[in-house]
């Protein structure tokens, strides 16, 4: 049975009653619709320097389905590739991570360099004839930009720059991980498969509604001491392309209190906050700000900083986490290994929140395949129509309430421009931007 | 048969028999969800850990897990260990409401060395898990364990769990190996 998709994606999500048709976590057309004008169009993230940072070190990753090496050059520069051999296809890169002096097909043996160029064709005399131009067959480049040793790649010519993509709402989310020092990638990516739509996966994360019944558990088992925020004051600063952050506002008081309340590393020790050079990357509402940002679309960065969380669509019902763990260089070994043990504790699939996550979201997944669910929209009006934007930091149109689903909902109304637009000029005239109310 | 059965290997044999039993009888213990006595089969400063598993070019083997101190699915001590039982009983554990159906099968014990009180055993697992209608999952892998043996109990003074799997091909880890 054929579904019929509906080209007018902005109907699929009504941001005046705050629902979001089922139908877009479900529908193979609209999945296969968000490859192309999502992911090959848009920034994504690709590794952080510290994990290449010698030539020909490399770092698998995807730009939505397609397989791409982030790859350290010899003059230092980062380069990122389509994982396919131009002559057959096949993959040039089979390990997940290491080192290589160049990238060999196994198929037919055509060897690229770190540079992506096409440097070796057995038999380029004797059956090309030396025909073939080799400066034409090389790996296929995205354009690569790093803000803040954050190595992001496009396959989109049209894109804006990085810091133009990123605005000062992405700028602001990204800083709060590289203010924390020196910071370094942790040896040991987590990666683990969930049976969910990846914006389901993407939706959660501003979402701290679910604390309470989603990880009742952590508190009860004396994991978690009592949050120190407070969910009637929460901040939610809402950029252009679908960028967000939200959560509890974080006061000085709070970070002391949370410090001195844990005697050896606090899950919630944010005095890093109070520093100058925090202030001077994240502006007062960014230091205010203790929410979790989203770099649209699927880069959460979690843990106040620490760690960033990539959601890999797999198709419609299967995202693959990824967990990166970032680390100031110059942390004590203590302090370090007890950090370490923390991240390993609370995320990541063996997590004491994060095993709890999992079912939810592959259940929501399931109720958007069947008949008669699926005519019923979500529900996202927590808060609606009383979500006053202000922009006391220039560039940071934020709104303080309580806990609410703006960001969830602003999540969803970029999705429908980045779905409608038909390239990149497109979705730069015709997005919705974050002023008045919500 | 026991003619054949070279004296000398007598003692080896008795002590595979014992670590096998005692793995049955953990392995038991985890299937009828008795954790806290599963818990009681752990030393006091045990290590339970679970690494980072990597696809690697065969001359990189040497960084296919992370190492003990960086990153990992399972790196806990008894507290922590303790923390996760308490979690299951709390009957807010999602994951595990309701509870999975588990088996653990343990072969190919091999003691790998034998000092006094401490032996080092390796074994093969296949942990197999149902959970709500239809969901499965099967995690296979080694384990190497350090028992210690006091008061003529063995216990587990340090679990090293490695997986083949590098994405994990699961949505969680609530179940203990």
């Amino acid at each position: 049975m054929q579904t019929a998709v509906p080209l007018d994606y902005r109907s699929l999500v009504d941001a005046r009653a705050g629902t979001v048709d089922r139908r877009i976590f479900s529908d193979a057309e609209i999945y296969r619709a968000e490859m192309e004008r999502i992911f090959a169009r848009c920034w994504n993230f690709m590794c952080h320097e510290s994990q290449i940072p010698q030539a020909g070190d490399f770092f698998l990753n995807y730009i939505g389905e397609d397989s791409v090496i982030a790859v350290r050059d010899r003059k230092g520069g980062i380069g990122v590739f389509l994982n396919s051999c131009r002559h057959r296809g096949n993959a040039v890169c089979r390990a997940e991570s290491g080192r290589v002096k160049s990238f060999l097909c196994t198929y037919h043996g055509w060897t690229y360099d770190l540079e992506g160029k096409l440097v070796g064709v057995p038999g380029y005399k004797g059956f090309y004839h030396e025909a073939l131009e080799r400066d034409k067959w090389g790996l296929i480049a995205a354009r690569v930009e790093n803000y803040k040793g954050f190595v992001f790649a496009t396959m989109d010519p049209e894109a804006p720059a990085l810091d133009d993509y990123l605005g000062e709402v992405g700028r602001v989310g990204l800083s709060m991980a590289a203010a924390h020092g020196d910071v370094a990638v942790v040896d040991g990516v987590q990666k683990n498969v969930l049976g969910c739509n990846w914006k389901l996966a993407v939706d959660n994360l501003f979402d701290w509604y679910h604390v309470q019944i989603s990880h009742a558990s952590a508190p009860m088992s004396g994991y978690l001491p009592k949050l120190p925020y407070k969910d009637e004051d929460q901040i939610v600063s809402l950029g252009e392309y679908g960028h967000a952050i939200s959560g509890p506002r974080s006061t000085p008081e709070m970070r002391e209190a949370a410090a001195r309340a844990s005697s050896e590393v606090p899950l919630f020790d944010e005095r890093w906050r109070d520093t100058p050079e925090a202030l001077a990357a994240l502006g007062p509402v960014g230091v205010a700000s203790r929410g979790h940002p989203n770099i649209f679309p699927n880069l959460w960065i979690a843990s106040s900083g620490v760690q960033l969380c990539l959601r890999l669509p797999r198709g419609p019902f299967a995202t693959e986490i990824w967990w990166f763990t970032l680390l100031d260089r110059n942390m004590s070994p203590e302090r370090r290994r007890a950090s370490v043990q923390r991240m390993n504790h609370t995320f990541g699939p063996a997590g004491m929140l994060e095993q709890d996550d999992g079912e939810n979201w592959s259940q929501s997944t399931l109720a958007t395949r069947s008949p008669v669910a699926r005519r019923h929209p979500l529900n996202y009006s927590m808060n609606l129509g009383r979500g006053h934007i202000a922009e006391t930091q220039p560039g940071l149109p934020s709104i303080e309430t309580h806990i609410n689903e703006h960001a969830q909902l602003w999540t969803y109304r970029a999705w429908a421009d980045w779905m409608t637009a038909a390239d990149w000029p497109a979705l730069k005239r015709d997005h919705a931007m974050p002023a008045g109310v919500v | 048969m026991p003619d054949m059965l070279a004296p000398a290997m007598a003692p080896s044999l008795a002590l595979r028999l014992e670590v096998e039993s005692f793995y049955y009888d953990e392995a038991a213990l985890l299937d009828q969800r008795r954790y806290r006595e599963w818990l009681d089969l752990f030393t006091d400063d045990t290590h339970y850990w679970m690494p980072v598993r990597r696809t690697k070019a065969s001359n990189q083997l040497d960084g296919e897990f992370s190492r003990l101190g960086d990153m990992a699915f399972f790196d806990d001590n008894k507290a922590m260990l303790t923390m996760r039982v308490r979690r299951l009983e709390t009957g807010y554990a999602w994951a595990e409401e309701p509870p999975s159906r588990t088996r653990h099968l343990v072969t190919n014990v091999r003691i790998v060395a034998a000092e006094g009180e401490r032996i080092t055993a390796e074994s093969n697992f296949h942990l197999h898990r149902t959970r709500l209608a239809s969901d499965e999952n099967n995690w296979i892998g080694l384990r190497r364990d350090v028992l210690q043996r006091s008061d003529g109990l063995l216990r587990i003074a340090a679990r090293h769990i490695f997986l083949e799997q590098t994405v994990l091909l699961a949505p969680n880890l609530s179940n203990f190996f």
